[in-house]
């Protein structure tokens, strides 16, 4: 449905006639969703002008940058910020970075690797943008989620400009909490449902110490790089356990201990994904690797600041594992193989070969919380996966799903998700009743609340088993978003 | 294969942006870090080989809706191939093939570009795919004193090709070329006035029945020299008769070579030795058609087997960019005395597109010069002196937009640099 002409030329007048397009013959582009009209702003003064076009005219819009995209409300007016691509401030001292919308991941790591500096790239891939919220490989070492958004630029969904954090009171990026106004909780957290109502603009992103190289050396050709040398003071390995409860034990040991950069309880049909290049190597390699491992494990980076520093968290690394009977994969010994996992998962750059890749789709079950309680949910519904690979609904992962700890364990990451072709009906209403029987279980059996979910399941079962958090959310939303153009309620939706 | 056989492929996409991106292990710094010239001219998602795929799968559904932004977004792209590669990093996908198929379904369906068309008619009228202008093909030859192939026996057929043949800026570029196989002792001949188009450039424009017609003389023509090997000076040439060619069952067992791997060839075995040349840093040009465009065709006939996988039997192999000609031009000027090689930020597979493929340089200039202009920008960040490549549109476009707007990178043809060095 195009816009009606008024409407047109006002959002014209704001982003320019090239930067508009309400063409329906175009929409089809936007992956299952036919935008009322999609808007390109160039600047936070461009987003609070068409945000402010959106509440005098009633449209519901919601933003996007680059990376994945969800499903929207057919209607509905697109942001698209791909022209806000700064890089604002890299600040080495303070150790935060300054982003627009469409900067990507990729950008800022290899901007900060020149510097010895790293940030955490999310496991959506990294390009995606800078500033997403969200979990990845380098959570165990850096931070995870809002913790890395320090102050935040924000437009509300009625258009107001408001300046979060330090950046309220001294126009300064370094902290999220103030001085100043700090609305993290409403804005960052999970607390809403799950999509921050308004449009971010600028965001600081927390920084940590990067002890690889400045660069990785790199040889050959798409979709196989090898590294040229591996950096003498970085090592990756894969463990396996003969028990769930030893693997366990051993991520909380290797928290403890501090010594890993990256610790990403990997299955490994994920690490298969990682290490081949086409869905029938990704098969034959999964049958051998499964074979390799004596039960579940996880994948480990540790990289030393000086021979003495790698020494030692190698023999730390090297005594947990021992005590709790691990043993390393000998595929991924490797030093080929190693090489690729290493860079691989430092810079997020083959997300889609275990997710997209096998079959065109997948849905995922993300939690963040206590690892002791997760884990053992995701046993279960791992287990539930089994019938549907026997039938040949999902790609066959052993019933595998995965997480770690975060900054180095005191808080949890796990998630699960099955891979299917979205042209099988059968597979995705399979695949449909498999999340919501496991996340019904979830909360049935008291493992955790999935706050992601549709809005119906929040309001019938999640919010009223959270203390009615959900009522209160509402109460929030109705003040900020006075003409209700934030779509269902703020949740955003993977898949339709 | 007809766009309704990639409807799998154009299903896969997850819409993931990664098509936008050079391979995400190459991204070197803030700058540099796009590979598609249409998305990061036009900036609406549709540009961008997964919205593309997308608008293809639904009209696939319900039908295509020939409306102008529509043709402005088919046309406005230079087919040059960095989105598949950037893709097939991770997925086991089409994405160049259906977005050609689109660009044929168009002219097919009575929607071709008009000034795309106007090259096209050329074509069939003269046989060339620039303007003639009153000259003959074979002028460029004149006092060289070449064998002509259709005359005598030779052991390798030079094909010139349209541009530098009849473009008196780039007739320079075949001069050197018969200059330095000559000096190597080859057994070369050309076809003169003879010669005509390769046809590549009319299926990229859309105009695959075109294509085929040329295709069918050019490939005649050929055969009646009795050739086995055929060297071409031109990337996009090349990319033809080694790739396209092959494709549509044309080429047989002819050898193709571009120049630059002849020469390597040539400087391996001793028959070419470069021992003067000018001390200057240079960086080189990956044009598309010789790069990942140039990857050999992959024969290739099987069915998707029903499952939860995109897997197919027999194992479909994909042409992912791998085995494109990156190392032969880099070998050749490692090899002449004082040219020092650096690179840009986006080389070999996840080379920035020179702008003048897919027939933008004819339908949309302006487009073609702002492309060619973010790569002279790039090569000017290495701090060369001059930009190399190995065909001769990139080598006009560049030229073109440096005497536009200005700039103090020389540009070369890599044959013209031997030339110097022999």
């Amino acid at each position: 449905m195009a816009l009606d002409k008024e409407i047109y030329a006002a959002f014209a007048g704001v982003v320019g006639e090239e930067n508009i397009c309400d063409d329906p013959a175009l929409m089809p582009a936007y992956f299952f969703t036919d935008f009322a009209a999609v808007v390109l702003p160039k600047s936070t003064a461009e987003v609070q002008a068409v945000v402010r076009l959106c509440n005098q005219f009633r449209l519901q819009f919601r933003p996007i940058c680059t990376g994945w995209t969800g499903f929207f409300r057919p209607g509905t007016v697109l942001l698209d910020l791909r022209r806000m691509d700064q890089i604002v401030e890299i600040n080495e001292k303070n150790m935060y970075a300054v982003v627009e919308p469409y900067v990507t991941s990729a950008q800022l790591q290899a901007e900060l690797f020149k510097r010895g500096l790293c940030t955490n790239l999310k496991g959506a891939g990294a390009q995606c943008s800078a500033m997403l919220r969200g979990h990845g490989h380098l959570d165990q070492s850096m931070g995870a989620d809002d913790r890395n958004h320090l102050a935040v630029e924000w437009v509300t969904p009625d258009g107001e400009l408001v300046r979060l954090g330090s950046l309220g009171s001294v126009g300064e990026w370094f902290s999220g909490d103030g001085p100043g106004p700090s609305l993290r909780s409403l804005i960052s957290s999970v607390v809403p449902p799950s999509c921050t109502p308004g449009v971010f603009t600028k965001v600081a992103m927390k920084l940590y110490h990067w002890p690889g190289p400045t660069r990785y050396s790199l040889t050959g050709y798409s979709p196989r790089y090898l590294l040229a040398e591996k950096p003498p003071n970085m090592m990756a390995r894969y463990y396996s356990f003969p028990t769930l409860d030893q693997m366990w034990q051993a991520e909380i040991k290797i928290g403890e201990a501090e010594i890993a950069l990256e610790l990403m309880g990997f299955n490994v049909a994920m690490v298969a994904a990682n290490i081949t290049t086409s869905n029938e190597e990704d098969e034959a390699m999964f049958k051998r690797l499964s074979q390799e491992v004596q039960g579940p494990g996880f994948f480990v980076i540790i990289a030393g600041n000086s021979p003495d520093d790698f020494a030692y968290k190698k023999k730390v690394l090297e005594t947990i594992i021992a005590e709790n009977e691990g043993m390393s994969l000998k595929s991924v010994e490797d030093p080929e193989i190693e090489g690729i996992l290493l860079t691989q998962c430092t810079r997020i750059s083959a997300s889609v070969r275990e997710t997209f890749r096998p079959g065109g789709n997948f849905k995922s079950i993300p939690i963040m919380g206590q690892r002791d309680l997760t884990i053992r949910w995701a046993v279960g519904a791992g287990q539930a996966k089994l019938p549907l690979i026997e039938q040949g609904l999902i790609a066959d992962d052993g019933g595998g799903f995965f997480g770690w700890g975060v900054e180095h364990g005191h808080l949890g990451k796990t998630e699960i998700f099955c891979k299917f072709s979205p042209l099988n009906p059968e597979a995705r209403k399979a695949v449909d009743a498999w999340a919501e029987q496991q996340s019904n279980r979830a909360l049935e059996e008291k493992y955790f609340a999935l706050t992601m979910g549709p809005p119906e399941q929040i309001d019938s079962k999640v919010g009223p088993a959270l203390s009615n958090y959900h009522l209160w959310w509402y109460k929030v939303l109705a003040t900020l978003d006075p003409n209700e153009v934030i779509p269902d309620k703020g949740v955003s939706k993977l898949h339709p | 294969m007809a766009l309704e056989e990639y409807a799998g492929d154009m299903s896969m996409c997850c819409r993931c942006s990664a098509c936008k991106f050079v391979p995400l292990q190459q991204v070197k710094g803030f700058k540099h870090a796009n590979v598609c010239p249409s998305i990061s001219r036009y900036n609406f998602h549709f540009y961008s080989g997964g919205g593309r795929l997308n608008l293809g799968y639904a009209g696939l559904k319900n039908g295509f809706q020939y409306v102008p932004r529509y043709l402005d977004v088919l046309y406005n792209c230079q087919l040059c191939g960095a989105c598949d590669v950037s893709c097939k990093y991770g997925m086991d996908m089409e994405v160049l093939r259906p977005i050609q198929e689109m660009r044929i379904k168009a002219v097919e369906d009575g929607h071709p570009h008009p000034a795309l068309e106007t090259v096209v008619s050329r074509m069939r009228a003269t046989g060339s795919m620039v303007p003639v202008a009153g000259r003959k093909r074979g002028d460029w030859a004149e006092g060289l004193g070449l064998r002509n192939a259709l005359e005598e026996k030779v052991e390798i057929l030079y094909h010139v090709g349209c541009l530098t043949s009849f473009d008196p800026e780039r007739q320079k570029v075949a001069r050197a070329t018969a200059r330095v196989l000559d000096r190597a002792g080859v057994s070369f001949g050309v076809l003169g006035e003879a010669e005509t188009c390769c046809g590549g450039r009319a299926y990229e424009m859309g105009h695959q029945a075109d294509f085929l017609a040329q295709a069918a003389k050019s490939k005649e023509l050929v055969e009646k020299t009795g050739v086995k090997t055929l060297v071409t000076s031109c990337a996009t040439c090349y990319q033809v008769y080694k790739v396209l060619y092959d494709r549509f069952g044309l080429k047989d067992e002819l050898e193709v070579l571009h120049i630059t791997q002849l020469l390597e060839r040539l400087l391996g075995e001793g028959r070419l030795k470069p021992s003067r040349g000018q001390e200057i840093t240079v960086t080189y040009h990956d044009p598309c058609h010789l790069g990942r465009l140039g990857e050999p065709w992959i024969h290739w006939q099987g069915k998707k087997i029903p499952g939860d996988r995109f897997v197919f039997d027999p194992p479909k192999p994909y042409r992912r960019g791998t085995h494109g000609v990156y190392e032969p031009p880099r070998r050749v000027l490692a090899a002449l005395p004082g040219v020092r090689l650096v690179e840009m930020d986006r080389i070999k597979e996840y080379a920035w597109c020179g702008g003048s493929c897919g027939g933008v340089i004819d339908s949309n200039p302006e487009f073609a010069e702002w492309t060619a202009a973010e790569r002279l920008a790039e090569a000017t960040c290495t701090g060369a002196e001059a930009i190399v490549t190995a065909s001769p549109w990139s080598e006009k476009l560049f030229a073109q937009v440096l005497a536009k707007n200005g700039g103090d990178l020389a540009v070369y043809d890599i044959v013209e640099l031997v030339d110097q060095a022999v």
